[in-house]
């Protein structure tokens, strides 16, 4: 399932669709840390996270990832779109919590 | 990458180049200081410069540099070189009322000349230290063989560059088959303290070469972890320093050099979940201890040196050949 699909199911709004958009997501990581995603050795990442910086997206290009949903509905730094579209990484947020949000991403790809 | 200069005000491209005292690492000169070492004053300079004989008159000489359109002009005899005229002398000579008289008596004398087998930093030096306009160039038979002027070293300069540049581009494609024969890539990234507005774009271009090159994107993602990780080292723990890049022989290698301020511990430093970072430096995502022990996690080989108060040096090695996506 791709994380476009994903963010709709789970009533999530998108903000920027990035190259990745359409490709589907193999793994999720959830965390605010970025030095923990950059260990993850996985392939087309799903990141959830809360913090709202231009630094979760670079994170996200560096590891491969299909994209970032930011929760507990942040306002994000205008920068963060800018950057999302320099990157052409898929960009989303969501008022759900970092555990609602996780449960939520797990009920929807444990029913594809 | 424009403004090259950290809080300090310290360059770090400048300030990352010497090695720390006791540090020893593989040097890899800047083109350009490597270029002037190499050339010689004969090979920049302007040979057999026209010339005039000491009878000639202040006036002569005067067209003769309207006419060729040069500033200077040596005077010379018999292969024996006396001295040079130089518009100053013309212009003293225009006051003076004596513009008709042999350059001989109104020439300067008392020169400063260079040898031709000297190397190019002796020419630039001279010219630091003299701000002279030009230097007459003699062999070691006393012989002149040539003028230099700022200019010359500039078109010099700019040939050997252009020069240097097609021998790397040359050497990108030693192999088709093989993106990871001969030396691909070459760069360098000069990286400001606490400037997170740009960090990570260093690791950005990198990832972008590999993927144009079309590099496995196991081995991609391993190269730009480390430089991602090494580029916020340098952001978030040094004074500023330089992540240089470049692949040669079938490996990837990156280098992060800073001037400052060193790690007392090395092998604490390199141990997962221990950092000096601040809870700012936290609060952005990062210093959770890691970035060090992530670096040796993909590399295949892993230097790194330090000494406390002068700098760090972290090599990163990565092996290009025998892999598959």
């Amino acid at each position: 399932m791709t994380i476009v699909e994903i963010v709709e199911k789970m009533g999530a709004e998108i903000l920027v669709k990035g190259e990745e958009s359409e490709t589907p997501v193999k793994f999720v990581v959830s965390s605010d840390l970025m030095s923990d995603v950059l260990v993850v050795d996985e392939e087309n990442i799903l990141l959830l996270t809360s913090l709202a910086s231009d630094q979760v997206l670079r994170t996200a290009q560096i590891v491969g990832a299909v994209g970032v949903i930011v929760v507990n509905g942040k306002p994000l730094p205008s920068s963060m779109v800018n950057v999302a579209n320099d990157l052409r990484m898929t960009l989303a947020t969501t008022k759900l919590s970092q555990y609602e949000a996780c449960i939520a991403v797990y009920e929807i790809l444990k029913q594809s | 990458m424009s403004d090259t200069t950290n809080e300090t005000g310290k360059d770090p491209m400048k300030a990352a180049f010497p090695p720390p005292d006791g540090v020893q690492y593989e040097g890899q000169p800047l083109v350009l200081l490597e270029l002037i070492q190499r050339l010689k004053v004969r090979d920049v300079m302007t040979k057999d410069p026209p010339s005039v004989a000491p009878s000639v008159t202040m006036r002569e000489v005067q067209t003769l540099m309207r006419t060729q359109k040069i500033s200077g002009v040596p005077v010379v005899e018999n292969e024996r070189f006396y001295g040079l005229v130089s518009l100053d002398d013309i212009i003293r000579a225009l006051d003076g009322g004596y513009i008709d008289e042999p350059c001989a008596d109104h020439m300067t004398t008392k020169l400063v000349d260079l040898e031709d087998d000297m190397p190019l930093s002796f020419a630039l030096r001279y010219f630091d230290r003299y701000h002279y306009g030009r230097f007459p160039v003699i062999s070691r038979g006393q012989r002149l063989v040539g003028i230099i002027t700022q200019r010359d070293i500039n078109r010099a300069l700019l040939v050997e560059l252009t020069n240097e540049l097609n021998r790397l581009e040359s050497q990108t494609t030693t192999n088709g088959d093989d993106p990871s024969s001969g030396l691909y890539v070459l760069r360098e990234f000069p990286i400001c303290k606490y400037d997170f507005e740009n960090a990570g774009k260093a690791a950005n271009q990198i990832k972008k070469v590999l993927q144009e090159k079309q590099f496995p994107s196991k081995i991609i993602r391993r190269i730009a972890v480390a430089a991602y990780e090494l580029e916020i080292n340098l952001c978030v723990h040094s004074d500023g320093g330089v992540l240089s890049w470049k692949i040669v022989n079938g490996k990837s290698e990156i280098v992060s050099r800073d001037a400052g301020p060193g790690i007392e511990d090395v092998e604490w430093a390199c141990r997962d979940g221990t950092s000096t970072a601040s809870e700012w430096i936290r609060s952005l995502g990062f210093g959770a201890g890691m970035g060090l022990a992530n670096v040796k996690r993909v590399s295949d080989e892993f230097e790194i040196s330090s000494k406390k108060g002068t700098g760090t040096i972290i090599k990163s090695t990565i092996t290009l050949s025998h892999v598959t996506s």
